[in-house]
């Protein structure tokens, strides 16, 4: 690398740089530490909406997420799902935006049973607690049709009864009575794409909406979020990382005085500490912390280095 | 045998495989890429079979038989309709007859537009009607909004219904920001008056941070996936995975 020390700043090998990002990503993965935080006012609406819910409510969630942002929708469906079993909410999961994300959504429910197979927990069982209403393509086509005609869109999908041949989704528990888009106390998106725009499009005004999004669409879905579009939104790994220290303090909880995390606007809402409530949110949530703190460096580094090669051209 | 390791380490060649390319373009990343693109085309072709179209249209057109908690549906054949319908939009493909074509997405459009009235107002209404905020205090009691600890829901309603100085004071900027960005956007003339021209150049500042802020939510998006590669590497595979594996337990 020829040049002064401006100009050697400014050209630094980039499978350099990409080591740098590895280690600063990969070495914290091993220490886990935690950030002080206070959970955004978004992620508390959205964690009071679903605490708020009767026990054995009926939700429908759009499930539009698949390997390619596990790293935050994975988090949030899990949470979403462990708030879920504990609400004993029924759940119908359909998926508009990937052919894939049914089956994701799939597996991590399985795993999720797993744990709780390990822990001597009750399992969320198929077919009597959550049904998989599958892929419809055309997400803003399929959201109009579950506004207007909810048993013209899902009339004809089957999900699997245990140990029996798949059958009509209406006639298990999670869809009987269910006749109207209405009749779900809550529409859940979960998304990495703009299938949560539809749903706000077709379904805002109808039944109250909550979404978990990626960090890019935080921007967009706090305008959704201010205008009261929508009840609550988790956002990114920030709101991951929220959503589990909810679970595991609550807001105002036991009592607003003593509460770890504090809101004026909402009343009490307890929290279920537990050890697994620190899942996905927490084990990032510091290590992306040190890939900022890389990234803020490696800009000043940059410009140290222009306003060096600078001055050594005036020289 | 176990298999639970062998997708795991599957997924991490792959992994490894498609970040090669951070290094420079090689074969070992073209393979994964192919693999990746063939794997997910032939995903899609599955489910838009048994996800959409068995589903939709064939169970529908020859009906299905009875089943345990289900009665027996006719088929309406009506349906097979649909077929010349759809294949009417592969025309676009001929020079001549590719009018053809325009039908079906004619109808598509015409259908599509019919409901922009209604999706636009659902979409913007409520935020028109949330962006008219109040930009006057309505109380002086306090500056900014008191603590509500303690309060009787009555209390609370009361110190929620009022309008505080801190409150009036991020209205007037959230109000400020909205009229100086929409004036940015004022192209159908020219902007002659030095106080337009001046909260024009302001609208350009206030998108700037605008779009900082969403270029740093991109950031730390693209951040977390990558954080959650290397968890499945060394994490998922190699801790949990590999070691137990090699001492036995």
């Amino acid at each position: 690398m020829k040049g002064n020390l401006g100009e050697k700043l400014q050209s630094l090998p980039k499978p350099i740089l990409y080591l740098i990002l590895i280690l600063a990503t990969s070495i914290p993965l091993f220490f886990p530490t935690e950030v002080p935080n206070e959970p955004v006012e978004s992620t508390k609406d959205f964690y009071a909406t679903l605490m708020a819910l009767p026990e054995g409510s009926k939700v429908l969630l759009m499930s539009d997420w698949t390997g390619s942002t596990r790293g935050e929708s994975k988090g949030a469906f899990r949470s979403i799902f462990k708030i879920l079993i504990r609400r004993k909410a029924k759940v119908a999961i359909y998926s508009a935006a990937d052919p894939q994300a049914p089956r994701v959504a799939q597996d991590a429910i399985n795993e999720l049973n797993m744990e709780r197979k390990r822990k001597n927990l009750p399992t969320f069982d198929r077919w009597n607690d959550w049904v998989n209403i599958g892929y419809f393509p055309n997400a803003e086509a399929a959201i109009n049709g579950i506004a207007n005609d909810l048993k013209g869109a899902f009339g004809g999908r089957k999900d699997f009864p245990p140990n029996s041949p798949p059958r009509d989704v209406f006639q298990s528990p999670v869809l009987q009575g269910v006749t109207k888009v209405e009749d779900f106390p809550l529409m859940l998106v979960i998304t990495a794409s703009k299938t949560s725009n539809f749903a706000v499009e077709r379904v805002s005004g109808r039944t109250p909406l909550a979404f978990a999004v990626t960090g890019v669409m935080v921007p967009e879905t706090q305008v959704f979020y201010q205008s009261k579009q929508i009840v609550g939104y988790c956002g990114g790994l920030k709101g991951v990382y929220d959503l589990e220290q909810l679970m595991e303090s609550g807001v105002n909880f036991p009592d607003k005085a003593t509460g770890k995390i504090k809101s004026d606007k909402l009343g009490t809402i307890e929290g279920f500490p537990d050890p697994d409530n620190k899942g996905q949110g927490t084990r990032y949530y510091p290590t992306l912390h040190y890939a900022l703190a890389l990234m803020i460096i490696m800009i000043i580094l940059g410009n140290v280095g222009m306003f060096l090669a600078k001055r050594g051209d005036k020289s | 045998m176990n298999y639970d390791l062998l997708r795991i380490t599957a997924g991490v060649i792959a992994t490894i495989g498609l970040y090669s390319v951070l290094w420079k373009e090689n074969k070992f990343y073209r393979f994964f890429e192919h693999v990746f693109l063939g794997l997910a085309a032939g995903w899609t072709m599955v489910a838009l079979w048994t996800e959409t179209l068995k589903a939709n249209w064939w169970d529908k057109m020859v009906g299905t038989p009875a089943e345990t908690g289900s009665v027996a549906t006719n088929g309406m054949y009506a349906y097979a309709l649909l077929i010349p319908f759809g294949l009417m939009g592969y025309f676009v493909f001929s020079k001549k007859h590719n009018w053809i074509s325009r039908i079906p997405i004619g109808i598509i459009l015409g259908l599509w537009s019919g409901q922009q009235v209604q999706v636009w107002w659902n979409t913007y209404g409520p935020q028109i009607d949330a962006t008219l905020k109040p930009i006057l205090p309505t109380t002086w009691d306090s500056l900014i909004v008191p603590s509500t600890n303690g309060l009787t829901p009555e209390q609370l309603s009361q110190v929620q219904s009022q309008i505080y100085f801190s409150q009036a004071v991020n209205n007037f900027l959230f109000t400020i920001t909205v009229v100086s960005v929409l004036s940015y956007f004022l192209f159908s003339f020219e902007v002659k008056n030095k106080a337009v021209k001046g909260i024009n150049t302001m609208g350009r500042y206030l998108l700037m941070i605008g779009f900082g802020a969403i270029f740093g939510s991109t950031v730390m998006m693209r951040f977390t996936l990558l954080i959650d590669r290397m968890h499945f590497i060394w994490i998922e595979w190699l801790r949990d995975g590999v070691f137990p594996f090699i001492s036995g337990r």
